[in-house]
């Protein structure tokens, strides 16, 4: 079943769109330290924290790669597997560097995929906003919960 | 930074243990993952060497349940502790939320101790960040060896806790002190989430 979540309301829009145009099963954003910002498709297809620290950690260590090699970067990087292939992209925006995982089958091709991509990046940056300064998240009595919730996690 | 879904309110925090080689860790997440039940835990992912030991990471997804009406999840991450990774060790620590330093107690491990805190705070400026005000605690791990090979909490303390961070005896192998040193941590980042405001200070 196709889901969608989205962390910040302002990816959603362009990234539903860019699956069903690219006609790719999953796509999950990302920041570059490696956390889901949005995902839409079939989450089934890959554990999501897992692909993301992995996606994270590819493009972090492609772009140091180019560093030592004189280059500004190296862009997009795809994989091509017997069903399934991923496009791996950075997507520079106001709200910060982020990253694009595609994970596609064989309905679509690489070149479609690349041909939305480019469209739902600039998408993206168009929607983002700057960030902000962040109000206090949490009360400031959590100590008791999370005191409860760490002894619960270590069933103690 | 930790991310904040305030729809879902869910927040994801990022958890790196930082220290020099064959400090323990690897140990200390594998001892988290098999205490944890399968429902609050992800998969571990560790990229090492034939050796076992870790080329670029290991990763571990941990559910904390709810903290003040936001289901919490933490990310820990190790980076690999030999100097000839720092390539790697810089790009893990990129948008860590904390840091627990892995201290190894040994006498003899006291330079490589002092030689990780260093790299450490010159690869957090790199990223542009002040590490005074990156949440962190100390780990003094190993704590089980026999007394005339370690040295003892205050004297690593001396040694080691310029800041005055929040310390914790370990031995990561058998269990004591890991639940602690992520109580911890967590409590360090969660607390930068109560006082808003800019939280890490970038350089």
């Amino acid at each position: 079943m196709s889901t969608t979540s989205v962390v910040e309301a302002w990816t959603e829009k362009p990234l539903v769109r860019y699956v069903d145009q690219a006609g790719a099963r999953l796509v999950v954003v990302m920041t570059t330290a490696g956390q889901v910002l949005a995902q839409h498709g079939f989450v089934r297809a890959v554990d999501l924290m897992a692909a993301s620290a992995l996606g994270a950690a590819i493009m972090a260590s492609s772009a140091a790669l180019a560093e030592q090699l004189g280059e500004r970067s190296f862009g997009a990087l795809f994989h091509a597997g017997r069903r399934h292939g991923i496009h791996l992209a950075p997507c520079p925006t106001p709200r910060g560097a982020l990253i694009v995982l595609t994970v596609f089958g064989r309905e679509t091709s690489i070149g479609l995929v690349e041909l939305f991509y480019e469209e739902f990046a600039a998408a993206l940056r168009q929607a983002a906003p700057v960030d902000q300064v962040r109000e206090p998240v949490l009360a400031t009595d959590f100590e008791a919960d999370l005191n409860r919730s760490l002894s619960s996690l270590f069933r103690r | 930074m930790s991310l904040v879904n305030f729809t879902t309110r869910e927040i994801t925090c990022k958890i790196v243990y930082y220290g020099p080689g064959r400090s323990g860790k690897t140990t200390n997440l594998q001892y988290v993952y098999s205490q944890v039940p399968a429902e609050r835990k992800g998969q571990m992912i560790s990229l090492a060497t034939q050796a076992d030991r870790t080329l670029f990471f290991d990763f571990l997804p941990l559910d904390l349940g709810s903290i003040s009406g936001f289901t919490t999840k933490f990310q820990l991450y190790t980076v690999p502790g030999q100097v000839y990774y720092n390539a790697t060790r810089k790009l893990v620590l990129q948008g860590a939320d904390g840091v627990v330093f892995v201290a190894d107690s040994q006498l003899r491990q006291l330079d490589e101790n002092l030689a990780s805190l260093q790299n450490l705070q010159a690869n957090v400026l790199e990223h542009g960040v002040d590490i005074r005000t990156l949440p962190m605690v100390l780990q003094f791990n190993k704590q089980d060896l026999p007394a005339e090979l370690i040295l003892s909490p205050p004297e690593l303390d001396d040694a080691l806790n310029f800041r005055g961070l929040p310390t914790f005896s370990a031995d990561a192998l058998h269990g004591p002190g890991v639940f602690e040193t992520l109580q911890g941590i967590a409590a360090s980042v969660l607390r930068r989430l109560s006082e808003g405001g800019g939280g890490i200070r970038r350089l």
